[in-house]
């Protein structure tokens, strides 16, 4: 239990120092933003109480904003995501599945495709959030789809990524 | 309270959301410029829509009192209107030359202007006027009145503020008038017919009339001074007693558009009434000797 609690603190550090080091510095063809901390609400069993996952929503968002200089905007699209997230868990978990058994959101409890629509839905919430309060208009919706839709499939990318090597290096220990 | 514990247990996410989205939006609204005024200017907007609202409403209810003001504000401004289109008149109108003449002769007497009010036109041929000078503004009985065109008539009654003037038209006028450059007088009198028309009587047949001649007071009477124009002699006659000559006068004055007219305050009248009543004084004394 207290392992499992570290590694997820480790797993929000991570994420956090990824993204405000790293990521936050990519744009890729002028619009692509990848935001794959989105990841840290996988990392919650589905046992989880309903109002942790929209604390560390805020949490993660104003920790990112503190270092982006865009106060308010990342707390609010991760603590709106925080909230959508068990939702989005029960809309996209496997058929049958039974929520009395809890389990982590991953590609091996729930298959690459399940998993994959969740994690898209979940970084859909938090990307349209995001640019929408960053944009604050709809003024230009090109530029602001562009974005959204570049953004979340760049951030779907990356947290399949860590999905994959995490799956790798499971498998290789097991 | 167990169910105000149940309900905030079972929506506390809810209730925690909302709060945390608030901190976060006052952040947004509070570090962030761009947002800050696209918020003020569309919240500055919504209130202005709602003010707008709130007001039209506001006038809406109270229409009726402001609709009885501007009737109020109309009257007033109407009344003024009318007082300043009467003014302009009153500048625009041309001096004639017998005006000019009749305000020469009466230039050592003072004149009060009045306006005609009522012109009655009667079957009994008793006509008077009303003008809108009375006692107040010094007008008096026996008082002359002229007009542009010449004599137009006696006061017979002054109250406060409006006096009524017999005018030449009237069937029981008799006027004290005579021919310019002549001595020859005679009374003039109207018999109904035609308001420009009147006659002057008692002119005796020797005089020399000729059609055209000027007609104006004689100044026998203390009502008019001498030489305020009346009309022109338009035909002559005979008079029915057949002893003298009765003239046709065409007057001066247009009693069917009447409205200006001055009352004529004879100041030598107070001291000719008292000779007139020594004399009378001295008559009676003689006669009782």
């Amino acid at each position: 239990m207290l392992s499992d609690t570290l590694k997820r603190t480790y797993w929000f550090i991570g994420l956090l120092l990824l993204q405000v080091a790293v990521l936050d510095h990519i744009a890729l063809l002028g619009y692509a933003i990848p935001m794959p901390y989105v990841y840290v609400f996988c990392l919650l069993p589905t046992n989880t109480q309903h109002w942790i996952y929209v604390v560390i929503g805020f949490t993660m968002g104003f920790l990112i904003d503190i270092f982006t200089s865009t106060p308010g905007v990342g707390s609010a699209a991760l603590c709106a995501t925080g909230l959508a997230t068990p939702y989005l868990l029960k809309l996209f978990a496997p058929s049958g599945y039974a929520f009395d058994e809890p389990f982590v959101p991953s590609v091996k409890t729930m298959e690459w495709l399940p998993f994959l629509r969740f994690v898209f839905s979940l970084v859909a919430v938090n990307c349209f959030v995001y640019f929408l309060l960053e944009a604050f208009t709809l003024m230009c919706f090109g530029r602001f789809f562009l974005t959204f839709l570049l953004s979340t499939l760049l951030s779907v990318a990356f947290i399949a990524t860590f999905e994959a090597l995490l799956n790798k290096k499971k498998s290789r220990n097991g | 309270m167990r169910n105000l514990l149940l309900f905030l247990q079972r929506y506390m996410h809810i209730l925690l959301f909302l709060l945390l989205e608030v901190v976060s939006m006052v952040l947004l609204f509070t570090y962030n410029r761009l947002q800050t005024t696209v918020f003020f200017s569309t919240t500055s907007s919504i209130t202005a829509g709602i003010n707008r609202m709130w007001g039209d409403v506001l006038a809406y209810t109270t229409l009726r009192k402001e609709n009885t003001r501007l009737e109020r504000e109309n009257t007033l401004l109407k009344l003024q209107n009318d007082a300043l289109r009467g003014l302009i008149d009153e500048e625009k109108h041309t001096v004639t030359a017998t005006e000019e003449r009749i305000h020469e002769k009466l230039f050592k007497y003072p004149l009060i202007n009045a306006k005609v009010t009522s012109n009655e036109n009667r079957a009994d041929r008793l006509n008077h006027l009303v003008i809108d000078k009375g006692t107040f503004h010094g007008v008096q009985n026996g008082m002359g009145v002229v007009g542009g065109g010449g004599v137009v008539g006696i006061v017979a009654e002054a109250s406060t503020n409006y006096a009524l003037v017999i005018p030449v038209t009237h069937a029981r006028s008799a006027i004290s008038c005579r021919l310019r450059g002549s001595n020859w007088f005679g009374h003039l009198s109207w018999n109904g017919g035609s308001k420009l028309i009147a006659y002057l009587d008692e002119i005796p047949r020797q005089a020399e009339v000729r059609r055209g001649m000027a007609v104006e007071t004689s100044g026998y009477s203390d009502v008019f001074p001498a030489g305020i124009f009346v009309g022109n002699v338009l035909a002559v006659g005979s008079a029915p007693d057949g002893q003298s000559l009765r003239l046709t006068v065409h007057l001066g004055t247009d009693f069917t558009n009447l409205r200006d007219v001055s009352v004529v305050k004879n100041i030598y009248r107070s001291e000719t009434d008292s000779l007139r009543n020594h004399a009378a004084f001295n008559e009676g004394v003689l006669t009782n000797n």
